[in-house]
């Protein structure tokens, strides 16, 4: 028994050692977060912050002012920004991007030393919230589509209003909107005739394509849920977003955990339609000669990319002369070198909505404040019910 | 326990064991026990409220999650089994029997554990999906047969391509147990006039059956928690399991208490497997195989068979990593792929992926720290890992079987929900962002790994050799040292090289692990799995798997690694 008990105490001093060091990190942090929490769930309310501002034609004014005011703004925020030295920016984009996206940064400011951690979603706001718990002051910018808004609403975003908004094609004034992610209807050229193809995402719910179709999971936080958020706002009639919901349910086609692997499958002639696709994979695709393409006449569904800037920032001027270079000419045509999506309206690329749908198209922008922060009630609320009901 | 047994046990000097395990036991449980309270806060993060059981009240009035839990056994089962099964058959091919070409079958079986699991899911899925998988278009255009023979969006599917990742560790754990085999116990079979065959399956198997379980555990608790299968092969089928209801807290609520209140159905089912295997291996006397008497381990001659094992070995090995190998080759030196453009992909040969691919300049700086952390932890935590075994079944002291669950534990944990509880531990601290953080979590990970096979192995050695090492007045080091280790010493190499490889490719504990500016080689070439562009990360795995089996061989050759006779 001696030896029994000698083992339990030896057991329990020293878990009481680690676990109580555990915990004594944690509740410190977890008293500052609590006062963070009182203020953290007000946030949006206090301010109507993040309501995206969609404007999808520039003018040769606008993107004037941008300039000057970039200008100005890079003149005072430089030698701020250079006596931090650093910038530490989290990220969803891949690790090729990011490296091509600080080297440029740096190159364009001196003295500005870059680094990044690359993660995905979850991963970006799991880490980003357990230092902002922590108290920490760890990093600057958070790159990235889905986590920047589902930060903020825990109240570790910074308020930013970009000086170069008027060229945004969709604004956030709390955030700057530097890319965006552009979602299409793609299908595979060997599987469908273009005349065979549905017109618009509704008629994709038509029972002639049972079978053909590749369906993203509607019930989590991705490119259908976000479509579908799109479509509430511009129909502004629950019931049609409902029967549409039904009517894809009704298909019983196969839904997708991973939008990339559904593409390849996609390509590979497992489907014939892929619902949906990142425009800039499908544009890389068609560039190798892969047999896909996109409905042009399906509005693309439009995703604000965001650089948040965390509220516990070291270095804040770096991080704000980090979103405004991304905005900037010189960022924009660095994003498009590598292949994403450009923010601007008076940006040329092929990715723009104008050069891949035309001038006339009218996209789809998610713009739904409750989708945005918090994907998870909104799904419950006008998803699950019909999908799961 | 009398007193006079303490004192013995004190003679011995077993503290330093019991010490070593309890500071072991300590660090794999911190991150456990502080997401298991993390799990009583309610409020996703960044809005952590008090503390209450509103976490467990959702699991519990979840109704989803029984259907979701039979189709993870099944599946989990399944996969174990097949894994397990076929990986104890090739360890006793190998060990016992006289199956040409000993050199190259004794590699065989290990080889496909070079590939990671989402690449054979790749491969598969790409062989195997109904409508424009390899097999079917194959049967379509040489037989005719439209009707998809093969699907890999179904359990079979799942089982089959998650079962075949499972081969390596079975035979890993078992191949020790068939080299250190006494053969006077199936001597004794054959004086008594048994059968080859018949002594096999009432002699040997059943003594092999403490690292059988041992392995079956593994390999069911990896099966229980992984995702990339579930994901890639069960979605589409409308399979749903289990660890989906994990990650979708994590995902798409971002609810780390919620995540790890559905963990704990997992570590209850866990802490039930492990019981089964305390109770199973409770005499473990039963299942020694090794003992003080001097002997050779005896090669069967299993006559012509010899050829049939061979050929079942090389089955194995294509169904393995040669066909997936070959699949993937192919994939990343066509443009895209479909099946025309695959069968005819000698007029579709480009080197465009490879390209792109050694481009990234992440892609050598990061293997660099990778390799360098992966040695020293698959090191420390086999030593480890043995000396928590050894205090369980070598040492007097009383209590130690809870070392079997606290060493396990951290395997019922999906990876993303461990490495929240290192972030919370680690973060404020001097070790948050830096290497030593990164190989804390490695550890933790792969602690079961080592543990359970020690533990495995430690049971086939007879109490005797130790127990004649204690009346000569050995203390614990001497028979550790001189007696345990040595023998252990295939058990160790099988550890090193499973932990080592399986360390050299993790992501997901390491992403929340590793620092800003710091490239950690499996993050960055992972990263074209996690994307999804498939051309690309088929020709990062082909380069990375050269170079692992060039790294393996000459690692063989230079160090003389041996994993059998």
């Amino acid at each position: 028994m001696h030896r029994k008990s000698t083992m339990v105490t030896a057991i329990a001093l020293s878990a009481s050692f680690f676990f109580g060091a555990a915990l004594a990190a944690e509740k410190a942090p977890t008293k500052e977060a609590a006062k963070e929490t009182v203020k953290a769930p007000a946030a949006p309310a206090k301010k109507p912050g993040g309501q995206q501002v969609k404007k999808e034609t520039g003018s040769a004014a606008a993107t004037a002012n941008a300039a000057k005011a970039y200008a100005q703004a890079s003149a005072e925020l430089y030698p701020k920004a250079k006596q931090e030295g650093n910038l530490v920016v989290y990220s969803v984009w891949d690790v090729e991007h990011l490296r091509v996206i600080t080297e440029a940064f740096m190159k364009r400011y001196p003295g500005i030393k870059a680094t990044f951690w690359q993660g995905r979603n979850p991963e970006i706001v799991t880490r980003a919230l357990t230092e902002f718990q922590g108290g920490q002051a760890s990093f600057d910018v958070v790159l990235s589509d889905n986590a920047p808004p589902v930060i903020r609403a825990a109240g570790a975003i910074m308020d930013y209003n970009t000086v170069q908004r008027e060229v945004l094609y969709l604004h956030d004034p709390n955030m700057a909107t530097v890319s965006l992610q552009v979602q299409a209807l793609a299908f595979n050229t060997k599987k469908i005739k273009p005349a065979d193809l549905p017109k618009s995402w509704e008629e994709v719910a038509s029972p002639k394509y049972k079978g053909m179709i590749a369906l993203d999971d509607p019930m989590r936080a991705g490119p259908l849920s976000s479509m579908l958020a799109g479509l509430k706002t511009q129909w502004k009639d629950d019931a049609r977003l409902n029967n549409f919901i039904r009517n894809l349910k009704a298909l019983g086609v196969p839904v997708h955990k991973s939008t990339s692997a559904m593409f390849r499958l996609v390509i590979s002639g497992e489907y014939a339609i892929c619902m949906p696709a990142l425009l800039h994979d499908v544009m890389e695709e068609m560039h190798k000669g892969t047999p896909v393409n996109y409905v042009k006449t399906v509005p693309p569904v439009v995703f604000p990319r965001q650089a948040g800037i965390y509220i516990k920032a070291p270095n804040p001027n770096a991080a704000k002369l980090f979103a405004e270079w991304l905005i900037s000419d010189e960022g924009q045509r660095t994003t498009d070198s590598i292949g994403r999506e450009t923010s601007r309206n008076d940006f040329k690329s092929k990715t723009s909505i104008e050069s891949a749908y035309g001038k006339t198209m009218k996209p789809l922008p998610v713009t739904d404040q409750q989708f945005l922060e918090d994907p998870k009630s909104w799904l419950d609320k006008y998803v699950k019910p019909i999908w799961e009901g | 326990m009398t007193w006079k047994a303490n004192r013995l046990a004190l003679r011995q000097g077993s503290l330093f064991p019991l010490c070593a395990s309890t500071v072991a036991g300590v660090v794999i449980i911190t991150p456990v026990l502080v997401v298991l309270w993390r799990s009583l806060t309610s409020g996703k993060l960044g809005f952590t409220v008090g503390l209450n059981a509103t976490n467990y009240l959702r699991v519990f009035a979840d109704k989803d999650i029984w259907p979701m839990l039979s189709n993870s056994i099944v599946y989990a089962g399944g996969s174990a089994l097949l894994g397990t099964g076929l990986g104890g058959l090739l360890a006793w091919i190998v060990a016992r029997t006289n199956t040409p070409g000993k050199g190259l079958v004794e590699l065989m079986p290990l080889y496909p554990l070079l590939m990671p699991p989402i690449m054979k899911n790749i491969a598969w899925i790409l062989l195997l999906a109904p409508k424009s998988g390899i097999l079917n278009g194959m049967l379509e255009q040489f037989l005719g047969i439209t009707y998809p023979v093969f699907n890999a969006f179904t359990m079979a599917g799942m089982i089959w391509v998650f079962g075949i990742a499972c081969v390596p560790l079975g035979y890993l754990f078992l191949l020790p147990v068939f080299i250190s085999f006494d053969p006077s116990l199936e001597e004794s079979a054959y004086i008594a006039g048994s059968r080859p065959v018949h002594t096999m399956l009432k002699i040997t198997f059943p003594l092999a059956i403490p690292a059988f379980i041992s392995a079956f555990v593994l390999n069911f608790l990896r099966a229980l928690r992984s995702f990339e299968t579930p994901v890639l092969q069960g979605t589409p089928g409308d399979i749903k399991v289990f660890v989906s209801r994990v990650y979708d807290s994590m995902a798409l609520e971002f609810n780390t208490g919620l995540a790890t209140a559905y963990s704990v159905v997992l570590v209850v089912i866990s802490a039930l497997t492990l019981y089964f295997y305390v109770r199973a291996t409770r005499f473990s006397e039963r299942y020694a195989t090794i003992t003080g008497k001097g002997y050779r381990v005896r090669v069967i001659d299993i006559g012509p068979w010899k050829y049939v094992t061979f050929a079942a070995v090389c089955l194995y090995f294509l169904a393995g990593i040669a066909i997936p190998f070959v699949v993937l080759i192919v994939v990343s030196i066509i443009p895209f792929f479909d099946y025309d453009t695959f069968m005819s992909f000698p007029s579709h040969m480009g080197l465009n992926n490879y390209r792109t691919v050694l481009r990234h300049g992440s892609f050598i700086n990061g293997l660099r720290n990778s390799v360098l952390l992966s040695v020293v932890i698959a090191l420390i935590t086999v030593f480890t890992g043995i000396v928590m075994a050894f205090t369980i079944h070598r040492t007097r002291a009383v209590g130690t079987k809870i070392f079997e669950f606290i060493g396990t534990l951290p395997l019922a944990f999906p990876p993303l929900v461990l490495s929240v509880g290192l972030v919370i531990i680690f973060v404020g601290t001097p070790l948050y962002n830096s290497l030593w953080a990164l190989g804390l979590g490695l550890f933790v990970a792969y602690f079961p790994y080592a543990f359970r096979n020690a533990s495995g192995a430690i049971v086939n050695i007879h109490k005797e050799l130790d127990e004649a090492a204690w009346v000569h007045g050995a203390r614990w080091r001497h028979v550790f040292f001189k007696i345990t280790l040595p023998i252990l010493k295939p058990a160790v190499g099988g550890a090193l090289f499973y932990i080592f490889i399986e360390a050299i490719r993790n992501v997901d504990v390491a992403v929340l692990l590793t620092a800003p500016g710091l490239e950690y080689g499996p993050v960055t070439l992972f990263e074209y799995f996690r994307v999804g562009q498939w051309a690309e990360a088929s020709a990062g795995g082909v380069i990375y798997l050269i170079i692992l089996i060039v790294a393996v061989s000459v690692a063989k050759l230079a160090f003389r690694v041996k994993f059998s006779l």
